[in-house]
């Protein structure tokens, strides 16, 4: 695989930083829109990205490729710089330095986004249609073919039917599925999921996290789920990114989940199979 | 009513069609303001564009300027207070996050040296305070034929734009982190919206004051929002309401001689409080 040429070194603060994120070089090798790379190949990769905010650096020398149907966890302690390598991968965020490289089906329209919860201004009328079909942005579909990936995105997440649904009456859970169904509707080759289960009761997560497992096996769909608990990790994740000290560890899961790295990411001795006493909160990585 | 509110087409019929499409054209502006939250947004760029025209009023008297008759033209303080609405439109989106203020802070800065430099700029001018209360009283009386069709393109131009992109204003005004996670450019989409805020403002004040101004893009949305069940709604329920307002407004107006502004935004502003009642008693009911 070639890497290309450093994308936004020394770039990020001006007019266009946004378009420079989002458009940068493609992974030449693969740049074969016809058809889906197969399983394995890379989606996305990074060479020593430099990530940060104003003069606040967060993260160097990150380095990872993220292959066709590989499930990677974003792992590591509030504060660690989770969502802000999220923002660099989704093209929202420049890299300060390094390459960034992505193939042409990790662009924004193959890409579907699970915040940590709505963003949207509770006082807002809204109904679940209508949330789930503001994901079809930027995606080319036809008007007439709109309904059916709408009821097929929310049938996806156990909440067919309920399109007519005022988003706010829903439980936290249901609204978080909701934002799934949004993610789903753009028929995404990359899911990306931001802490979506931060809040949320274990019924939740137990309904969500087996039907984003079986999509990732099944389908071949790509998933980059960010999260601070290990466990999740050991049950579901193909790959893991673990973010210690400024930078990351990243390969496949067994590699990396070892108590040495676990120890350096969240500064305690970390037993195995046991969840780091610090390791909960909402606060975004 | 409406036979006496006909009677009187040929003296302010301009006024009337002036006075509408601004509220049709700040309504359609106002949902995108209503769904983020940022009501105080109008006041401040309102007050702006004051600020705009008492320095266009102030440069006017001053030695050197005085002479040019360009300096007292109407277009002048026009393009002064659209360009001021315009600045403050783009400070309030952008410059707290640059500042590291919040929104609402910069908003009330805005707001407040607005307010306070509009009156003291022209505090030792008769003729520009005259201008300034009138600004601040709210008239549509003068306006022309010219201002109907310059607020008649804003208001084409506004729906054409609304339409084309409707889903993207949409996700780009409830939800701005996932607007960016699916590509948009959110920053340059935020930038056009402060423009075109600021020059609809702008330009309506100059026009039809700033109690007119504000309310109409602010009243409108909000009864939309309470009668409304999906924001996309409230796209065309908005500018349904305002016009109606508009209209009754003027009729009223007209019948009792009171100034139409204040008789439309007053309506607009009894109407939003009858609407929160029964979207008050309706959420009782279903609770």
């Amino acid at each position: 695989m070639s890497v290309p040429a450093p994308f936004g070194r020394g770039a990020g603060r001006g007019e266009d930083e946004e378009a420079r994120a989002r458009d940068g070089p493609v992974l030449e090798s693969m740049s074969t829109p016809a058809g889906d790379p197969p399983p394995g190949e890379a989606l996305l990769a990074a060479r020593g990205l430099a990530l940060g905010y104003g003069g606040a650096p967060v993260l160097r020398d990150v380095t990872l490729t993220i292959g066709r149907g590989d499930y990677w966890f974003l792992l590591g302690p509030n504060g660690s710089g989770k969502t802000t390598l999220l923002r660099a991968l989704l093209g929202v965020l420049p890299p300060r330095a390094g390459a960034l490289a992505r193939h042409p089906l990790a662009a924004p329209a193959h890409v579907g986004f699970v915040p940590q919860r709505a963003a949207l201004n509770p006082t807002l009328p809204t109904t679940v249609g209508e949330v789930v079909r503001l994901g079809l942005v930027g995606v080319p579909v036809a008007r007439a073919e709109r309904p059916a990936r709408l009821d097929e995105a929310l049938a996806h997440v156990g909440l067919g039917g309920m399109a007519a649904r005022d988003f706010w009456a829903l439980s936290g859970g249901q609204q978080q599925r909701a934002l799934v169904a949004r993610a789903l509707v753009r028929r995404p080759r990359l899911l990306v999921l931001d802490e979506p289960m931060s809040g949320l009761d274990l019924v939740a997560e137990d309904r969500l996290l087996p039907l984003i497992a079986a999509w990732n096996r099944e389908r071949g769909l790509t998933v980059l789920y960010v999260t601070h608990e290990i466990a999740l990790a050991r049950r579901y994740a193909t790959h893991v990114c673990l973010f210690a000290r400024g930078t990351v560890i990243a390969g496949r899961r067994d590699e990396v989940v070892v108590p040495a790295n676990l120890a350096a990411a969240y500064g305690v001795a970390v037993d195995d199979e046991a969840e780091p006493a610090d390791a909960g909160g909402e606060a975004p990585g | 009513m409406i036979a006496e509110f006909a009677a009187s087409w040929a003296l302010f019929g301009h006024a009337y069609v002036a006075g509408w499409l601004i509220a049709v054209l700040l309504s359609l502006l106002g949902v995108v303001v209503v769904a983020r939250d940022q009501i105080f947004l109008g006041a401040a760029v309102s007050q702006a564009a004051v600020l705009g025209m008492a320095l266009a009023l102030a440069l006017g008297s001053a030695p050197g300027l005085h002479e040019q008759d360009w300096m007292h033209a109407d277009w002048t303080l026009l393009l002064a207070g659209a360009a001021c609405a315009v600045l403050g439109a783009l400070a309030t989106a952008g410059g707290g996050r640059r500042a590291g203020e919040s929104h609402e802070a910069i908003t009330g800065w805005v707001f407040l040296f607005a307010s306070c430099f509009s009156v003291l700029l022209l505090a030792h001018s008769p003729h520009g305070m005259d201008e300034i209360n009138r600004l601040l009283a709210s008239t549509l009386i003068g306006a022309t034929g010219s201002d109907a069709y310059v607020f008649g393109g804003l208001v084409a131009a506004v729906v054409a734009v609304a339409v084309a992109a409707r889903d993207r204003l949409l996700l780009l005004a409830t939800d701005p982190e996932m607007a960016g996670a699916v590509g948009l450019r959110v920053r340059a989409w935020n930038r056009g919206v402060s423009v075109a805020l600021g020059l609809a403002v702008g330009l309506s004040i100059h026009v039809a004051g700033v109690v007119y101004a504000f309310g109409c893009l602010v009243l409108p949305a909000l009864v939309a929002k309470s009668v409304c069940r999906e924001v996309r709604a409230m796209c065309w329920v908005a500018p349904a309401i305002a016009l109606a307002g508009a209209v009754a407004g003027f009729v009223l107006a007209n019948h009792h001689d009171l100034p139409p502004a204040q008789a439309t935004v007053g309506l607009l502003a009894t109407v939003l409080a009858v609407a929160w009642v029964i979207a008050r008693l309706r959420s009782a009911r279903a609770a």
